[in-house]
């Protein structure tokens, strides 16, 4: 499960306070932060900087070999059964284009759908999070809470707390 | 509206979850009955061959290659809602197209039963896939035919691709909101989503992608399936304009289709009428309409085309469907693609539910009359006055028919009950967020 971690972790009711809280620890330096919300929201990336994901060349990769596997087998089964018609080319490139299509779409779509699992996956198990039963218990994340995970040391606790609650956090704990 | 929150769109939408209901069981035994009509009838065909369809000399393809080209164009609706309308950004789409992907998913897997029981001979389906056979013969990639096998099939893996995807975070939900095993049970498929940052920011990207790549898909798919067709010398099939006429066709009747399911949810499930809105459905009748008019300038095109170019066979052909022996399939089709949508110019009946119901089943009717009219009347009536037949419906290919529409509602009515049948995070994504600033 998640490696060890030593932080604050809050809940919101709102989106603007839990905006306003990332922007202001992103100001104090802590660029970590893993935010919970109950639906994709872009105020939220705004505030962590427009973080990118790399979902994208999973799918040019996809697209690139599903093209090359449509090729090679029209290719090779074409000539290793010549069947040639009305003297037209027996590899005929126009006649290629749906099946170059839909391998590269089939490709493209299946390897961006395990790339997607594997980050979310990876997400998972391989971000460091609360590992209190309090943090992993809580179930409004995906209803209608906001929330904002924090690693930090110690020493950071009280100033953390201290802007989660400027900004009327519901609920602030600390994990060791 | 002012009182949906992102609580009770969640509370709403998994209540349809709960355990079926006196009404889900009685419907479901008669799916299931429906179905196994359809087993039973193919059964007999297994063990008396094709004997027991309407296909002859040389009406080769009858009611299950109109049954194939039907349910396809059913799942067209369905990557157009999710991908086309989430590009564009339609406001509508939002609460009906989880119900849609799930009814596109359905209905492909119903259409790729029918190459298979037309093929009579079940057990050498695979044939038709490329693999190294006794023979050393490859199939043949120049035809359209074995296009379509790999544009179905690749339609069919996309769409079950983008369904599963777009149900991640809502398995989420199910998960937090329930207890014991159910919640063991949605834990797995949920994948630990927890709706973190870095998650969104895959699965939206993801999403994104999958909706531009999918984009393409929907058209190119029936612009193949109409080449199966299209690229045969028959008259009335030998024609330029079929693939946007059947992209057409196909999305109409997709809309058709989405209203017919999404108005009995509405009806049945308490909180999805605050959800589903009137102007969601109105969208669609908007879609309907547009599309309708594609389709009727497509059938007058035609017979424009039949006249103008003076082919002879062509024009034979297309005397032939209005005053022929299959006359009353012509006019069945005209009646309800071309005339029932006229009344959804008014927005009085757009707006009313009971009369978009009824609409939408006369479409249904009428895109299978189409496709049977595509079909059967250009085979029956070709070139040679000798080879002209016509074609006489038997009762396992109606049994068949009956079958697939249980298969699919099967498969629906289990949806609903299995997965949020609508998309809970999207929902809560179009909502205003809750903010301090706005209290």
């Amino acid at each position: 499960m998640s490696k060890e971690f030593s932080g604050v972790w809050a809940t919101f009711e709102y989106l603007d306070d839990t905006c306003n809280s990332i922007k202001e620890l992103r100001k104090e330096g802590y660029r970590q932060l893993t935010t919970h919300t109950p639906c994709p929201r872009h105020e939220i990336d705004h505030a962590l900087g427009n973080p990118q994901s790399s979902i994208p060349w999973f799918t040019l990769f996809g697209m690139f070999c599903g093209s090359t596997l449509a090729v090679v087998i029209m290719v090779f089964m074409t000539l290793d059964w010549v069947l040639p018609v009305s003297g037209k080319p027996v590899i005929s490139v126009p006649s290629m284009g749906p099946i170059f299509f839909e391998l590269s779409v089939i490709c493209a779509i299946w390897i961006t759908l395990f790339g997607t699992v594997g980050l979310i996956l990876k997400d998972t198990f391989g971000t460091p999070r609360p590992t209190s039963k309090r943090y992993k218990g809580y179930d409004r994340f995906m209803r209608d809470r906001f929330g904002v995970v924090v690693p930090c040391s110690e020493h950071d606790y009280e100033k953390v707390e201290a802007i989660m609650n400027r900004y009327q956090a519901e609920e602030v704990h600390r994990e060791a | 509206m002012s009182n949906i929150t992102y609580a009770s769109i969640n509370d709403d939408i998994l209540k349809s979850l709960e355990p079926p209901g006196k009404a889900w069981l009685a419907s479901f035994l008669v799916i299931i009955t429906a179905l196994g009509m359809g087993i039973f009838a193919f059964a007999y065909q297994i063990r008396h061959g094709l004997e027991g369809s309407g296909i002859n000399n040389p009406i080769g393809w009858g009611v299950y290659i109109t049954n194939f080209v039907f349910w396809v164009g059913i799942a067209h609706a369905g990557t157009l809602i999710s991908a086309v309308l989430y590009l564009v950004r339609a406001p509508f789409r939002t609460s009906i197209y989880r119900a849609s992907e799930a009814m596109t998913v359905f209905s492909v897997m119903t259409a790729g039963l029918f190459p298979l029981i037309h093929i009579g001979r079940v057990w050498n389906f695979y044939w038709l896939i490329p693999y190294p056979n006794q023979r050393l013969l490859w199939v043949n990639f120049k035809s359209p035919l074995l296009w379509d096998v790999f544009a179905v099939n690749t339609y069919m893996s996309v769409s079950i691709a983008f369904f599963l995807l777009g149900l991640i975070p809502d398995f989420a939900s199910v998960r937090d909101d329930s207890k014991g095993l159910k919640r063991l049970i949605y834990a797995l498929p949920s994948l630990g989503f927890r709706g973190t940052n870095h998650q969104w920011l895959h699965y939206m990207r993801a999403y994104l992608l999958f909706a531009a790549i999918c984009t393409p898909l929907v058209f190119s798919v029936h612009s193949i399936v109409s080449w199966d067709f299209a690229m045969g010398s028959i008259p009335g099939w030998h024609t330029t304009i079929f693939p946007p006429y059947f992209v057409a066709g196909a999305i109409f009747s997709g809309c058709a289709m989405v209203l017919t399911i999404m108005i009995p949810m509405r009806f049945i499930f308490r909180g999805f009428d605050e959800i589903i809105k009137i102007k969601d459905l109105e969208g669609m009748a908007k879609m309907i309409i547009f599309t309708g008019i594609v389709v009727s300038y497509a059938y007058a095109s035609e017979f424009f085309i039949a006249y103008y170019s003076g082919a002879k066979y062509e024009k034979a052909l297309f005397w032939y469907r209005p005053f022929g022996e299959l006359k009353l399939f012509f006019w069945g089709m005209i009646f309800c693609n071309v005339i029932s949508p006229i009344p959804l110019w008014s927005k009085k009946i757009r707006t009313n539910i009971p009369a978009l119901f009824v609409i939408s089943i006369l479409v249904n009717i009428g895109m299978w009359l189409e496709r049977f009219n595509i079909v059967v009347t250009s085979l029956a009536h070709d070139f040679d006055p000798y080879a002209w037949a016509n074609y006489k419906f038997q009762w396992v290919e109606i049994y068949i028919t009956i079958g697939s529409f249980g298969w699919f509602l099967m498969w629906f009515f289990l949806f609903v009950k299995i997965m949020p049948s609508l998309a809970v995070a999207e929902l809560k994504e179009a909502l205003n967020p809750p903010l301090r600033s706005a209290k």
